[in-house]
This record gives structure tokens, C-alpha cells and sequence, in this order.
């Protein structure tokens, strides 16, 4: 025979109690229909160990507890970005040819048709070496300018150039429309400008016209979508559909050895990159290395 | 086994043709991209991704057959889902129950333009190298865009670039995975969409107590599903490598790498994105009515947010109760549009790629096919609105075209499109003639191909002929096997590995798709 304790009279009186009480009244007839299924999950309710609203409190601190845990993992979604890389000022980079020794600036040959990099000031911003010449070849003193920026309105000062002749100006590689570099963007010297040249070396009437408009003896062009920018002039926008000019890199030549340095950039950033300064690996060393390789006029 | 008791749909015998396994033929394509990119993983190197590439064309066994048989499958897969897609638009598949079905759909279509995306520029040349410029300067157009790169394209360094897009495109293609299986078995809940000649009003699901009648999974199904992906695997690996053999051809269809960004061939390559991107680019070439560009947010807009919404909600806006296309008109009509602006945008952004494009000059293109469309389903609609109801319960009787027919038609039309292809691209007269005569054929099998077999059919005879060609297929396959173990496994040779390797599925396919005509679909009588 079964024991029983004082904890099955308790349940008993509790279970009557319940059952009595107008507000947990215990319905006879789903009784009937339902059986003991009703019964029990009556007793289980109102009768058993669990109260309704100490367990409803104990949900929501289970789910504050969960929302904790939500709220605490966000900051660990920085993992997702990259690490930033880059560097802090802009150094001053000696130009060096490709056997190492100090690039002479008087040994830049005028209106040069092979594309001529560096990179400066990090691993992934090449930039153009150009001594501008006319359409005889002779270098042309480009003079400091003011260049608008069509996208914004503004404006900035480019410094003009430098070297022997003040012909020697430097502009980032990389187009601002959509980002073409070189074999795609490059500059036309004077006698390459004209109609009718094969790829990579094709014009197009648009530039060329605007390009006679601004008194600009040779261009920058990018074949990718027809951008095209004025390097006696700060490499301004000659034409779309870019709507941003070229950045300048400000070069320093020194008059006593002849040498060519890298000193800073300006202009709007280079493309593909918040500032000049980040977004990609330092140079190793302080000089930068001259190459030129491809003629896309041959 | 009781594979026979597995929860999957079990078919009736008028759904053995293949527009209502199109998913099948999706999910085909997607396994083998799968398959064949954990092998490419074996040897991606994130430092130099072009060299590497050339140097699993070149050198790795068989390297080039799976490279370019990853790039078609992937080709394959979107295509297949644009008319996996299509069909189901059409034939009211979205509505209810099946509302999840679709959604599910949409985002596995958004996450294999992502996954194809970042796939065409892991090879990290030229074209793949300006496609990664062209997506880190529209990241950047937003706000927040510097963290948005950093989070996508990486610190702004190369290296970085492509060790993020190797795990992006892990990242995507296990997301696709996921919502596939999601995607899976919400439609196995209700079944495939059964045809209109039996359920012509929502919602369209064969009762319980009728698919206890139809064909269990096992053995039949599998047999047809299995059929259909061994055919579809056979062509992924087929085509590419037979391409690869063709010189000159354009850089949209050839499965080799475009030029290395630093090689002087790559300023002749115009910059353009692959095919499936190309009517994004021209949209991006648009410009607004005052003559000034749209900014890089507003084409993503128009090409692909506005389109994506318009689905996403489709099965919510269009509350009709008619199946037939001609019962919803305008969305049949806004269907009609999506296929034809897709198709002349792209064709418009292959011909003049980064080409700016007036207001006007959008309207000339944009505008008459949408006037055209619409007159053509509202008349044509008008006629089937005066039709006499007449729904039978009985269910649609197995007149399908045997196997052997549909392959041939496949084949057929596989040459005609190619013939007209070269055609158009390299005008000459025996081309011209070859492609008329080729598509003239096609359009009069395909014809035949649908007229209803009138008389009697002579079943013995058709099993027979079944068997025959099974057994034809059996002797070719083995010769073919001890071939393939003496084709050089590098080289440009090596494709003809691919090609064969690929005509040994395709026959596998039509085995098995001739062993279910002949003993399940041919009903003796």
C-alpha cells in the first residue's frame, strides 16, 4: 500500500482549494470530454510547483541573459574589417632607375612615349614621370595652376613643375573613374595625337577637340572608358566621364646633383583609397624605383 | 533499404519531363561548381593569383579542364536559374502555399551573382583585377564605404584583396548551401507545382490521398533526377573544353583568363564585366535626364535593388487566383519585360560597353519593346479571358517525347545557336547558310517535338530501340574510357580529357534517361 506524507495532503487541500476558487475553477464538463489529460495539466498549473508569473520572471531573465550575450558579442563583429595599413607623413623618396643609382633629372627625355612609374608613397600607387615637352619636343615650363575638382565645385593649387626647364611634373597612375592603370590610362605625347591609331594607342575625337580647346599639346588618356586629363595644367579634366582630376605628386629637384625627390601628394586622394596615405604597404627604404615598359605606340 | 519511405515527393507519371525539373538542373550545375572549386582550392595561391592561374592551366593534370569546366558550371548555373526562375514566374509557382519557395529562390539568385562575382576576380586578371576596382569604388560611394572595404576587399593591398575574396567566395557559396537546402525542402513540403491542366486556381497542390497514388522517390525518381544531372554535368564539362580549343574566341565566351593586368595586351582588352553583369554596366552608363551621370548608388538601384524588391514582394502583390499567364496579365507583362530588358541591356552593354548613354537614347531602346509587350498581352489575353472552362480531374496522360528525341533537340539546338553565334560575330556565306539551315531545322523539330503522337504507339518496338541504343552507348563509353587514360594530362591537349570525360556522362545520362523511358514511362498495354 502506498504511503503518503504530508506533502500529498498539502497537494490535496492545495488541488480542493484551487478547484473551489471562482477565478481558477475547475470546468467539469471539459473534464468529461477531455479526461485526464485536463486534470493533470489543472494540477500541474495551478497546483504544482511551478507558479505561472515566478516563471514568466524567470523567462525574462533568461532572456536577459541572452540579450547580454547578443549586446556583449557585437564588438567582436570587428573582426570582420581589415586591419588598416599605411603610413603617417609623407616621406621623401629619392628616385632611383632600375639599377639602383639616382635618377639624373636632365637624362628625362622630353615627351617620352613609354609608360614611365614609380610608386609613391605606398606599394600600390604608382604614379606617371613626365617631362612635358611641346609639339617640336621641347620641354615646356608648366606653370603652377589652379585646378577645379568638377565633381565638388573646389578648387586646389598645383605647384607646377620642376626640374631644369620646370617641365617635369608627376601624376598618380591610377584613373579616377574607375580605377584602369596603366597599360589602360597613359600619356599621348604630342605627335601620337591624332586620329586613327590602333589600341592601345586609339583617340578619340572628343579629346583630342578638348584637348586643342585648353591649349594642351599632349594628354593623359585612360582607354577603359574614354577619361581623359590635361597634364600641362595640373592634370585637370579635359573629359568625362571622369569627375575627378588626377592627383599630383609634388617633386623637389635638386639644382647641385641633379636628383629628382618625392616630397608629397595633392589633390584629391588617389583612387581606391580614403587618403594617400593608407590602403596599402610603405615603400621598403627611402628611394622608389623608376620603370618604364611598355610603349603602347609600337 | 526503405529508401522507398523517405519524406520526399513522390511524382505523378506527367511530370517526368524536364520543364519541372528545372531546379534539378540548377542544383546540377551548383554541386559540380562546388566539386570542382574544393579541387581549384587545392591550389589557389592568394599572393599571385594570375601566375597561379596559368599554373593550374599548364601545369596541374587536368588543371585546365576543371578550371574551365568551374567557370561554365558556374555560367551554366545562372543561366539555368534565369529559366528556372522564369518558368516558375510564369506558371504562378509563387503563389500560394509556396510564398517561402520563392523567397528562398531570390536569395540564392542574389547570392550567386555575389559568389560569381567574386569568383571571376579571384583569377586576378585584367578583367577581374578592374572588376574588383569597379566594386571597391561603389562601396566606397556609401556611407560608411571605407569600413565597407575594408570588411570586403580587405586593407587596400592586393595580398589582402585576394586572400578575402578566397574566403568570401567560401563564405557565399556555404550560404548558398544553406538557403538551398531551406530552399529544398520548403518545396518538398508542398510538392512540385502540378500542371494547370489539373490544378488551374490557387492554391495548386495534389492532396495527400492523391500523392499517395503517385511514384515513390525511389527507385524512379532518382533514376530520372540522376539522369538529368549526369546530362547537364556532361555538357558543363563538354562545351568549355571544346571552347578552349577555338582561337580568337571574344573574351565573354572564352573559358582562358583575360591578358595579366601588367602585360601590355591588357590595354587592348576593353574593360567589361562578365556577361551576367552586363546589363548592370549599362545601366551604369545612363544618364539622367540633365544630362549628368548617376551616381554608382542609383544604377545599383535601378539594375538590381528595384528588380529585387519587385520579386522578393511579387508573391504578395499579386493576391490573384489565376494560374494562367494570361489571368494576371500585368504581371505577366512586368515578367515579359525583366526577360527582355535583361537580354537587349546586355547586348546593349556587350556591343557598347562604357559608352554614356543619353536620356534619349534610353527611351529609343527602352520603350517600344514595353509598348510592343503590352499591346501583345492584353490582346492575346483578351481571347483566352472568352474561353470555356472545362478542368478535368483526370490526370494528364504520359505524351511526352522519348529521351532520345529531347537529346537530339538538345543537340540541335546547341549547334544552331552556335552556328547563328559565329554568324553574327564573323559574317561569311557558308556561315550564314549553315546557321539558317541549322535554326530552320531546330524550330521544325521543335515543333514536331510538341505536336501530340496521334494513333497507337508501338511500345515493344520502343523498348527495343531503347535497348538498342543502350547498348550502343555502352560500347562507345568503354572505348572511350581506355582513351581517356592515353590523353596527355597537360597541354592543350589535355581538354580533349574534358571533352571526353564529359561525353561519358552525357552518356551515362541518356542510359539512365532511356533505362526509365523503357521501363517505367512506356506503359504496355
Amino acid at each position: 500500500m502506498k504511503r503518503y506524507n504530508r506533502w500529498d495532503l498539502l497537494f490535496a487541500r492545495g488541488l480542493q482549494r484551487m478547484m473551489r476558487n471562482p477565478k481558477t475553477k475547475f470546468d467539469e464538463r471539459e473534464f468529461v470530454t477531455k479526461g485526464s489529460d485536463y486534470l493533470f495539466n489543472y494540477a500541474e498549473k495551478n497546483v504544482g510547483p511551478i507558479d505561472e508569473g515566478r516563471r514568466n520572471f524567470m523567462k525574462a531573465l533568461a532572456i536577459g541573459v541572452g540579450a547580454a550575450a547578443v549586446a556583449g558579442l557585437l564588438p567582436g563583429l570587428r573582426v570582420l574589417p581589415a586591419p588598416g595599413v599605411g603610413i603617417t607623413k609623407f616621406p621623401k623618396v629619392l628616385l632611383v632607375d632600375s639599377s639602383g643609382s639616382p635618377l639624373k633629372a636632365s637624362t628625362l627625355s622630353v615627351n617620352e612615349p613609354i609608360i614611365t612609374i614609380y610608386l609613391y608613397p605606398l606599394a600600390d600607387e604608382p604614379n606617371f614621370l613626365l617631362n612635358l615637352g611641346d609639339a617640336s619636343n621641347k620641354p615646356v615650363q608648366v606653370q603652377p595652376t589652379e585646378v577645379t575638382i568638377p565633381q565638388t565645385g573646389k578648387n586646389y593649387t598645383f605647384p607646377g613643375g620642376v626640374g631644369p626647364s620646370k617641365s617635369i611634373v608627376s601624376y598618380s597612375a591610377i584613373c579616377q573613374h574607375l580605377g584602369c592603370e596603366p597599360p589602360e590610362i597613359h600619356f599621348y605625347p604630342p605627335s601620337y595625337m591624332k586620329l586613327g591609331m590602333p589600341a592601345p594607342a586609339e583617340l578619340t575625337a572628343e579629346a583630342l577637340l578638348a584637348a586643342k580647346q585648353a591649349n594642351a599639346p599632349g594628354v593623359i588618356h585612360c582607354d577603359c572608358h574614354g577619361s581623359t586629363y590635361d597634364p600641362y595644367h595640373g592634370a585637370s579634366v579635359l573629359t568625362g566621364p571622369t569627375q575627378r582630376p588626377l592627383p599630383y605628386v609634388e617633386l623637389e629637384w635638386d639644382s647641385t646633383t641633379d636628383y629628382l625627390y618625392a616630397v608629397d601628394e595633392g589633390g584629391v586622394p588617389v583612387y581606391g583609397h580614403t587618403s594617400d596615405l593608407t590602403g596599402g604597404n610603405p615603400l621598403s627604404g627611402d628611394t622608389s624605383t623608376v620603370t618604364k615598359t611598355i610603349n603602347p605606340f609600337s | 533499404m526503405g529508401l522507398d519511405e523517405l519524406p520526399f515527393f513522390k511524382t505523378p507519371d506527367y511530370m517526368y519531363k524536364v520543364n519541372y525539373w528545372l531546379g534539378a538542373l540548377v542544383a546540377s550545375a551548383f554541386i559540380y561548381a562546388v566539386v570542382s572549386g574544393l579541387v581549384l582550392l587545392l591550389y589557389y595561391n592568394p599572393a599571385d593569383p594570375y601566375d597561379q592561374t596559368q599554373y593550374i592551366i599548364n601545369q596541374v593534370p587536368y588543371g585546365s579542364v576543371i578550371l574551365f569546366s568551374h567557370l561554365y558550371a558556374a555560367y551554366a548555373m545562372i543561366l539555368l536559374a534565369y529559366v528556372h526562375m522564369f518558368r516558375n514566374y510564369f506558371v504562378g509557382a509563387y503563389k500560394r502555399p509556396r510564398e517561402l519557395v520563392w523567397l528562398a529562390g531570390v536569395i540564392l539568385l542574389v547570392l550567386t551573382m555575389g559568389a560569381s562575382f567574386v569568383g571571376y576576380s579571384m583569377v586576378g586578371d585584367v578583367l577581374g583585377v578592374d572588376a574588383i576596382g569597379v566594386g571597391e569604388g561603389i562601396l566606397a560611394s556609401f556611407p560608411g564605404g571605407a569600413v565597407l572595404n575594408a570588411i570586403f576587399f580587405g586593407n587596400g593591398t592586393t595580398q589582402d584583396a585576394f586572400s578575402r575574396l578566397l574566403a568570401w567566395h567560401i563564405i557565399l557559396v556555404a550560404l548558398l548551401g544553406l538557403f538551398f537546402l531551406f530552399h529544398f525542402f520548403t518545396a518538398e513540403r508542398y510538392g512540385i507545382m502540378p500542371s494547370r491542366k489539373v490544378k488551374s486556381e490557387v492554391p495548386a497542390v495534389h492532396s495527400k490521398e492523391e500523392q499517395s497514388r503517385f511514384n515513390a522517390w525511389w527507385p524512379r525518381n532518382f533514376i530520372y533526377m540522376l539522369s538529368l544531372m549526369l546530362m547537364t554535368w556532361g555538357l558543363i564539362l563538354v562545351v568549355p573544353n571544346l571552347l578552349a580549343n577555338v582561337n580568337g574566341l571574344p573574351l565573354l565566351l572564352n573559358p582562358h583568363p583575360a591578358p595579366s593586368p601588367s602585360s601590355p595586351q591588357a590595354a587592348s582588352v576593353p574593360a567589361y564585366p562578365p556577361w551576367f553583369f552586363l546589363f548592370f554596366y549599362k545601366i551604369a552608363d545612363f544618364l539622367m535626364p540633365n544630362g549628368q551621370p548617376y551616381p554608382p548608388f542609383g544604377a545599383l538601384l535601378v539594375a538590381v535593388i528595384i528588380p529585387m524588391v519587385y520579386l522578393l514582394l511579387l508573391p504578395f502583390l499579386d493576391r490573384n487566383k489565376q494560374l494562367h499567364p494570361f489571368g494576371r496579365k500585368f504581371w505577366t507583362w512586368v515578367g515579359v519585360m525583366l526577360i527582355t530588358y535583361l537580354v537587349e541591356v546586355s547586348v546593349w552593354g556587350y556591343v557598347a560597353p562604357g559608352v554614356p548613354e543619353p536620356f534619349p537614347a534610353q527611351v529609343k531602346v527602352l520603350l517600344p519593346p514595353a509598348v510592343v509587350a503590352a499591346i501583345g498581352v492584353f490582346v492575346m489575353g483578351r481571347t483566352w479571358s472568352k474561353r470555356k472552362v472545362n478542368v478535368s480531374p483526370a490526370l494528364p496522360k504520359q505524351t511526352g517525347p522519348s529521351p532520345s528525341t529531347t537529346f537530339g533537340l538538345v543537340v540541335l539546338g546547341m549547334l544552331a545557336v552556335g552556328t547563328v553565334g559565329l554568324a553574327i560575330n564573323d559574317p561569311t556565306v557558308p556561315g550564314g547558310a549553315a546557321a539558317t539551315v541549322l535554326f530552320l531545322a531546330f524550330i521544325a523539330f521543335a515543333r514536331s517535338f510538341w505536336r501530340h503522337p496521334s494513333g497507337t504507339v508501338n511500345h515493344k518496338a520502343r523498348i527495343t530501340l531503347a535497348e538498342t541504343v543502350m547498348a550502343v552507348l555502352f560500347i562507345v563509353a568503354v572505348v572511350l574510357a581506355f582513351n581517356m587514360w592515353t590523353v596527355p594530362s597537360t597541354g592543350p591537349q589535355s581538354s580533349l580529357f574534358g571533352v571526353d570525360l564529359g561525353a561519358l556522362l552525357l552518356m551515362l545520362g541518356e542510359a539512365l534517361s532511356l533505362y526509365h523511358y523503357a521501363n517505367y514511362a512506356v506503359k504496355t498495354t
